[in-house]
């Protein structure tokens, strides 16, 4: 039965991505319909399904292997053949080196004789996840891609659309399966389909920006490749599962470091997060893709999964500290940001950051933090993305003081953002809920506490600043606005997802996280949930409370408002305004009339990009580097 | 929940608003008698509050009295969990919901002086939030817990161990209870200010509201300095007003400067003395439990 959904999760996604391939644009929404529905019953399935181990061996093992052989060299010549095509030389020499690796792991690695997937909790998440919020992300583009081709006038929503659903099918696989040699495949295929949907606009900047991407996650391949044979020829492991388990720490120290720097590259950590700032080139359902269900979880995923490997060892709390560091340096960047996709993006940079911190710190209720951190950072992430998408097309602009006012052109809207928002920042919501946790579990650690302190910090500020902007009423109402299902039915899902998942926090704790914690460490975080409190060992997180308060708050406002009868004024404006065209015109100093502007503080000149960048590039090469030497000389 | 606990809410929900009315009366006599005036009764601020009431309710924005309640309604459950010991971390938390409340009220108006007040107090967040979280973690490497109900075990007082963090606070407490040369989204001074910043389109029971929250903050924010000193009723209470003049004199002996002074001042010399202070505290491994 298990086997059967694997397959299918894997199957189905790829079918799809055919099935756009071969029909024509007016079918796309139902298509994305039905995408929508098999891909959240099958990973339902995949849950209801249970734990276990599923090995493919004998006469459909060598025909798969085969494929994957064959399905390798393609990828392998596409990226020499896009690379050649558009003159890109650091590509090609990565891909070079990459074909020389190859050609030796497949002459000096011992062959497997089976594949095997592993289907634990945390499989079962990152399944949830993917099939559901991506399927939504491509839901939302059905309705999304017309009006910005049409700006464009680009015709490759075929190309689009195939790509999307292939990508989640190499997700799928990457999320499942343990032999090392096929999650490899998976791995390379999705930075191979990110790559096709950067360069989507085929502009100058979109395909830059999309070999960048192809570049620096080659050389989280190349590390990657070098792990496996590491791992193979010296401790003879070609499982993910094996590697915390099999062999003591030390032994495989150097392995897991090189899969971490895979990890890093993917989940675009300093000093690679150009990849993914560049990666806004690209339409917005792209993006979400990229920074909520995909692309960059499986890096978090992969060292998520290595945790046994480095708990409590040297090498942990390096990555500790590297994680918290880039937390805190991407916030501080975030703030500087006028773009929102650019917010969004280092805000995506520092979450990963602390999931990676939390990971690296290693106790159980750390490793518990990281997982549930990818849950929340996911659904939320995705629904800030899709609705800047849907902002952009209603006002035109995706910079965040244009925003201002937008409460009076697209209340809808503005509502599901805000809660994407307020999700990300205040409790009693998972976000914080998390931040919380990894605040209280990193305080054994005071390098990588106080980084969390002050990333918290800037974080609140980044997103208050933005979320004020968007709530603040102006006066002029123009703007069109569309209300597409298809385009609101994935916001709405999203929304409710973020309240559902919250409130059940503990139930989702309870079922999928404390027995993943148990096969990672073998010890269970010692946390209670009654009474709508979520209570470790040095604390106490009392969410049912302040959901409770803040329903009691809006029926405060409701029971009391008509005991205040509201009477709308103008603005204040000293005596010199209100106009009859404009209530923000003044008159200024020569008798004329000028219009009032105010916008949000950016401090550029301490947190700006050209401060900052260089400084982060340099430390956590830095930190990189002094974890390669700990593992290599200890 | 036994009777007990009962009691000690309807005492916060009743009292800390009695007591807070009666702090801000004291401030605004000792204020005018250190600028040379008479000043106002005692009960000022009660009197201004029950006038608000009966005004009318102007506003600019349909929804701009919810932020008010949601401010004043988690002001007043942070200073609930603050009685009840709870999770240090937590409150902290629910502490800055009242704050976003109240700066997103401000910038929902869409009055230009609310936007720039509110932008300034978002910095003012920024130059305070690190402060207060260290502060809390400097609870729990003494005590082993973030839940406050270990402070009761204990049985010599925090601030001998955290006097660095204690003179930053005394700073958060400028800034958060918006004095001179911290009150730069809102004023109590009208010579400097900007209309009335993040408040201008308050006024009438929305404004009402935003006092009776002041009330309470200003109880929460004392009880914060009262931790310092838990283990001795008396000098805890002594200590929180000695905040208190502090806070008051230095009000009167300043005045405002740019916002970005602020930021240098607590991003370099307050942050740094946290810091240090809970840098010793891992280094000379110093356990109060």
């Amino acid at each position: 039965m298990l086997k059967t959904t694997i397959m299918l999760l894997i199957t189905a996604p790829i079918l799809f991505s055919f099935l756009f391939l071969a029909l024509g644009k007016s079918l796309y929404k139902f298509l994305a319909w039905a995408f929508f529905i098999v891909g959240a019953v099958s990973s339902i399935m995949l849950v209801l399904d249970g734990t276990g181990k599923v090995e493919v061996a004998g006469s459909s093992f060598a025909l798969l292997e085969n494929i994957v052989l064959i399905l390798e060299v393609l990828v392998i010549l596409f990226v020499f053949y896009v690379s050649a095509k558009h003159k890109s030389w650091p590509t090609l020499a990565l891909i070079a080196i990459q074909t020389v690796i190859a050609a030796y792991s497949y002459m000096a690695v011992a062959k497997v004789e089976s594949v095997s997937f592993n289907i634990d909790q945390f499989s079962q998440v990152m399944i949830l996840i993917v099939n559901i919020i991506g399927t939504a992300i491509i839901l939302f583009a059905t309705g999304y891609m017309d009006h910005y081709e049409k700006h464009r006038h680009l015709d490759r929503q075929k190309t689009f659309f195939f790509t999307m659903s292939f990508f989640l099918a190499a997700m799928n696989g990457l999320v499942m399966v343990d032999t090392l040699g096929w999650l490899y495949l998976f791995w390379e295929i999705t930075t191979l389909c990110s790559f096709v949907l950067i360069a989507y606009n085929q502009d100058e900047e979109s395909i830059t920006n999309a070999f960048r991407a192809l570049a620096l996650n080659l050389i989280g391949g190349i590390t990657f490749s070098l792990a496996i044979i590491l791992l193979s020829v010296k401790l003879d492991i070609s499982n993910l599962s094996a590697i915390g388990t099999s062999a003591t720490a030390a032994a495989v120290a150097l392995p897991v470091v090189l899969l971490c720097i895979a990890g890093f590259a993917k989940s675009a950590q300093m000093p690679f997060q150009s990849w993914l700032l560049g990666a806004m080139v690209a339409p917005t359902p792209v993006s979400a893709l990229l920074h909520s269900s995909t692309m960059v979880n499986a890096g978090v995923f992969l060292i998520v999964k290595l945790v046994p490997a480095f708990a409590n060892t040297p090498l942990g709390i390096a990555i500790a500290i590297y994680g918290s560091f880039t937390f805190v340096m991407c916030s501080a960047l975030a703030l500087s940001q006028r773009n929102a996709k650019r917010v969004l993006a280092y805000s995506t940079i520092a979450n990963l950051g602390l999931i990676i911190a939390s990971a690296g710190i290693g106790s159980p209720l750390a490793v518990a933090a990281a997982i549930m951190l990818i849950i929340f950072h996911a659904i939320s992430k995705c629904l800030l993305f899709l609705c800047t998408g849907e902002i952009e097309h209603t006002i035109g602009s995706r910079d965040i003081e244009d925003m201002s006012g937008l409460i009076k052109k697209a209340p809808l809207l503005t509502m599901l953002i805000s809660l994407g928002m307020i999700s990300m920042l205040l409790p009693p919501f998972g976000v914080l809920l998390t931040k919380w946790v990894s605040m209280e579990v990193a305080s054994t650690n005071p390098i990588v506490s106080i980084f969390l302190i002050l990333g918290s910090a800037l974080t609140t500020v980044y997103y208050v600043k933005w979320l004020g902007t968007i709530l603040s009423s102006s006066m002029d109402k123009n703007a069109v606005h569309h209300l597409k299902p298809e385009t609101y039915f994935p916001l709405s899902f999203l929304g409710l997802c973020i309240v559902v998942t919250s409130i059940l926090v503990f139930t989702i704790y309870d079922y999928f996280i404390k027995p993943q914690v148990a096969t990672l460490l073998n010890i269970v975080p010692t946390v209670s949930g009654q009474g709508g409190q979520f209570t470790s060992e040095i604390g106490a997180f009392a969410y049912a409370v302040i959901f409770i308060v803040f329903a009691l708050a809006i029926l405060i406002y409701f029971a009391t408002k008509n005991m205040f009868t509201p009477r709308p004024a103008g603005y204040y404006m000293c005596g010199e305004n209100n106009l009859e065209k404009d209530k923000l015109m003044f008159r200024n100093g020569l008798g004329s009339y000028d219009k009032s502007s105010v916008s949000n503080i950016y401090l550029q000149n301490i947190f700006g990009e050209n401060k900052l960048t260089t400084l982060g590039y340099v430390i956590s090469i830095l930190l990189i580097v002094v974890a390669l030497v700990e593992v290599v000389v200890l | 929940m036994n009777s007990l606990d009962i009691a000690k809410i309807i005492l916060v929900l009743i009292g800390a608003p009695i007591l807070g009315c009666l702090l801000a009366g004291i401030d605004r006599r000792l204020t005018a008698r250190l600028q040379g005036r008479v000043g106002p009764p005692l009960l000022q601020p009660y009197y201004d509050v029950m006038k608000l009431f009966q005004k009318d309710n102007m506003v600019v924005n349909e929804s701009q009295n919810l932020y008010v309640v949601i401010y004043v309604v988690f002001v007043i459950l942070s200073l609930l969990m603050l009685v009840f010991d709870a999770d240090i971390l937590m409150i902290v938390f629910v502490y800055t919901v009242s704050s976003v409340a109240l700066i997103v009220g401000g910038m929902s108006t869409g009055s230009p002086y609310a936007r720039i007040g509110s932008s300034r107090e978002i910095m003012a967040i920024l130059s305070y939030e690190p402060i207060l979280i260290l502060y809390a973690l400097a609870i729990y490497l003494l005590t082993g817990t973030f839940k406050l109900s270990a402070l009761d075990n204990v049985s010599s007082p925090l601030l001998m161990y955290i006097p660095l963090i204690f003179i930053s606070m005394l700073f958060v407490m400028n800034i958060k209870f918006k004095k001179s040369p911290f009150d730069y989204s809102t004023s109590h001074h009208a010579h400097q200010e900007l209309v009335k910043g993040m408040l201008t389109e308050y006024s009438g029971p929305g404004l009402a509201g935003i006092e009776i929250g002041h009330f309470y903050e200003y109880v929460f924010l004392l009880g914060l300095m009262f931790l310092f000193w838990k283990v001795n009723i008396i000098i805890g209470l002594l200590i929180a007003l000695i905040a208190f003049l502090f806070v008051i004199i230095m009000d009167n002996i300043t005045a405002r400067v740019y916002w970005q002074w602020m930021l240098k001042v607590s991003w370099t010399i307050l942050l740094i003395i946290s810091v240090v202070n809970v840098l010793y505290l891992y280094v000379a491994k110093i356990k109060l439990i």
